[in-house]
């Protein structure tokens, strides 16, 4: 009877782990093949294929895409819109957050429905399109990367409810000895929002950062494609370039040079996720308690 | 009137509260507001010359498509399909992961498995498009590595229509089911200890505590996002499915879905504005319905089950 549960615990054991092991392999496996072709010689990769072990190592592809001006100007246009974005994102989401989560304000509701409705009806694609194109001028422009992402309805309702969640015996303290609304919100209920306030913008430099679809509708004038866009349309981007700097295609290492662009693009993720990762969980877990 | 109550009164006596909000409020109205009367384009036979307030009225010719486009009813079932299995598995797994790295009694193993669970979620759709190709690529690709090794024929992924939606669905729940393990995981901690001791005294086993105490205490949670799902599910996962399928018309037999279609229609073909338009429309209604009509099921079935 004993060892029959034993057995049956360490079957279960066994199950779980085998399990979890498969599916982390999943993601590392690639992940390794990546680096590894992008260090690869072009030609063992045009003959063996994606190898984790190629014939030959080179670094013809990095040299390329660092040689070329262009990577280096998407990394610039991805590292201005991530940091004015975020900025842009905290100041206008905080603000609008804290307004509606103050009971005397009699209209909050009202604000809170207004940003509520777009989340359940939209206009659809086509107006939205025209919108950003006619209306707001945004194509080819740095603002059509930040304007579309910087507000959240989420977000929105999650900085409302950490607000509540402050003892408003603090902010009536403050009141009584004369300071006002601003003050209240700069200096006492800031200052204890540090963890909400880290979890949202780095949902939001996530959002910036690995914003590809913008530029999908917005953004078609080279000089303005992000990294991520970059990676994205790194195809066309050879022929382009083989165009620019007169080497003919064939001279270009096109296949590892897919792979050392995919490694500037993750690269910096994989570096900040290890430091950053506790903030999102816990953002995620805010999150999911209804509010 | 007794201006004391009256609206006016109320924003200045609250000015500096109704002035935090304007900027947020402002750019709400221009990204999310300034597009709703564009949805008459619907009722529209547009062109360019007119705009969409000049253009003339079509009523509801622009909705003949759904009698009339046979890529319709392929894109829709498309969506709804892919989607359905987005929502179905992606649960399940994220269900059964927390679970299994509940059951982890090392601490540390705990903590890497559910990190490198997470990662992916971290990865842009561009990066996610390249590991797919990466996998798949008909001429390079590990799986047909994988294939001639075992001494099979290599097959042309990118040609085939046929497995992409399982292609599609793996890889939309390889990339998000590392946020969902979270929630869950975050749910069952949130469970009563005494509750479990209680049951390892009287003899329950783990997985009778699974069965009995984990699981039902998972549901309310199950049910709060696979609404949210739902209310979305006749739009398409256009950024990973983009990203991955581009404009791979081989491939649109399974793979095209509405908003693809819609993105294609625009950007490339310079298609019918009023059409798109229709379907768009179509979209936003059918999914304000189903938002609506799931959680008043939900509310029905038990209260703290719904969204609102």
């Amino acid at each position: 009877m004993k060892s029959n549960t034993i057995n049956k615990l360490s079957v279960m054991d066994f199950l779980i782990y085998g399990s979890l092991i498969l599916f982390s392999l999943l993601t590392i496996v690639p992940f390794i093949l990546a680096v590894v072709v992008s260090f690869s010689s072009e030609q063992s990769v045009v003959m063996n294929g994606y190898q984790f072990f190629p014939d030959a190592f080179s670094l013809s592809a990095y040299k390329v895409i660092f040689m070329d001006g262009i990577v280096l100007k998407a990394y610039s246009i991805t590292i201005f819109v991530t940091v004015v974005g975020t900025i842009f994102s905290l100041v206008i989401s905080t603000l609008l957050g804290y307004s509606i989560s103050i009971p005397k304000v009699r209209y909050r509701n009202v604000i809170a429905l207004i940003i509520f409705i777009p989340m359940i009806f939209g206009a659809g694609l086509v107006p939205w399109y025209l919108n950003m194109t006619k209306v707001l001028d945004l194509r080819n422009s740095l603002l059509a990367y930040i304007i579309p992402l910087a507000i959240s309805p989420f977000n929105i309702f999650l900085l409302r409810n950490y607000y509540k969640s402050i003892p408003t015996a603090l902010s009536e303290s403050a009141e009584i000895d004369g300071a006002g609304p601003w003050y209240v919100f700069l200096k006492i209920i800031t200052p204890l929002s540090g963890p909400i306030l880290a979890t949202i913008g780095l949902f939001a430099s996530l959002a910036y950062w690995n914003d590809y679809t913008t530029p999908l509708w917005l953004i078609d004038d080279h000089s303005l494609f992000s990294v991520q866009f970059l990676l994205y349309r790194i195809s066309s981007m050879i022929q382009y370039m083989s165009m620019n700097t007169n080497m003919a295609t064939v001279e270009l290492p096109s296949e590892t040079l897919v792979f050392a662009m995919f490694l500037v693009a993750i690269g910096p993720i994989i570096l900040v996720y290890p430091y950053v990762q506790k903030y999102f969980v816990k953002g995620i877990m805010i999150g999911s308690v209804k509010g | 009137m007794n201006m004391k109550n009256g609206i006016l009164a109320e924003l200045w006596k609250n000015r500096s509260y109704y002035l935090m909000a304007v900027p947020g409020l402002a750019l709400l109205i221009v990204i999310s507001y300034f597009p709703y009367p564009g949805m008459i384009l619907a009722f529209k036979n547009f062109n360019p010359m007119d705009g969409i307030y000049g253009s003339p009225w079509a009523g509801f010719e622009n909705f003949k498509f759904f009698l009339d486009n046979g890529d319709f009813l392929r894109i829709t079932m498309n969506t709804l399909w892919i989607n359905f299995n987005n929502i179905f598995w992606g649960t399940m797994l994220a269900v059964v992961f927390a679970l299994m790295l509940n059951e982890l009694r090392n601490r540390t193993m705990k903590r890497v498995f559910q990190s490198i669970m997470f990662i992916p979620y971290f990865f842009s759709f561009a990066i996610v498009g390249k590991i797919v190709l990466l996998l798949f690529s008909s001429e390079y690709g590990l799986v047909n590595e994988l294939i001639h090794a075992f001494n099979g024929h290599s097959i042309q992924w990118y040609t085939d229509p046929a497995p992409w939606v399982k292609i599609l669905v793996s890889t939309n729940i390889w990339k998000n089911v590392g946020y969902s393990v979270i929630i869950y995981l975050s749910v069952i901690t949130g469970i009563d200890e005494e509750m479990l001791e209680a049951a390892s005294l009287d003899g329950a086993s783990r997985v009778q505590k699974i069965r009995y105490i984990l699981i039902p205490n998972l549901i309310p949670t199950i049910i709060i996002l696979t609404l949210m799902s739902i209310g979305r599910i006749f739009f398409g996962d256009f950024a990973l499915i983009y990203a991955i399928i581009e404009n791979n018309g081989l491939l649109f037999e399974t793979t095209d879905v509405i908003d693809t279609y819609i993105y294609r229609s625009m950007i490339t073909g310079g298609g019918d504005y009023g059409m798109i338009t229709a379907i768009g429309l179509c979209q936003s209604v059918v999914g304000f319905i189903v938002v609506l009509g799931s959680n008043w099921i939900a509310k029905r079935y038990d209260k703290d089950s719904a969204l609102f």
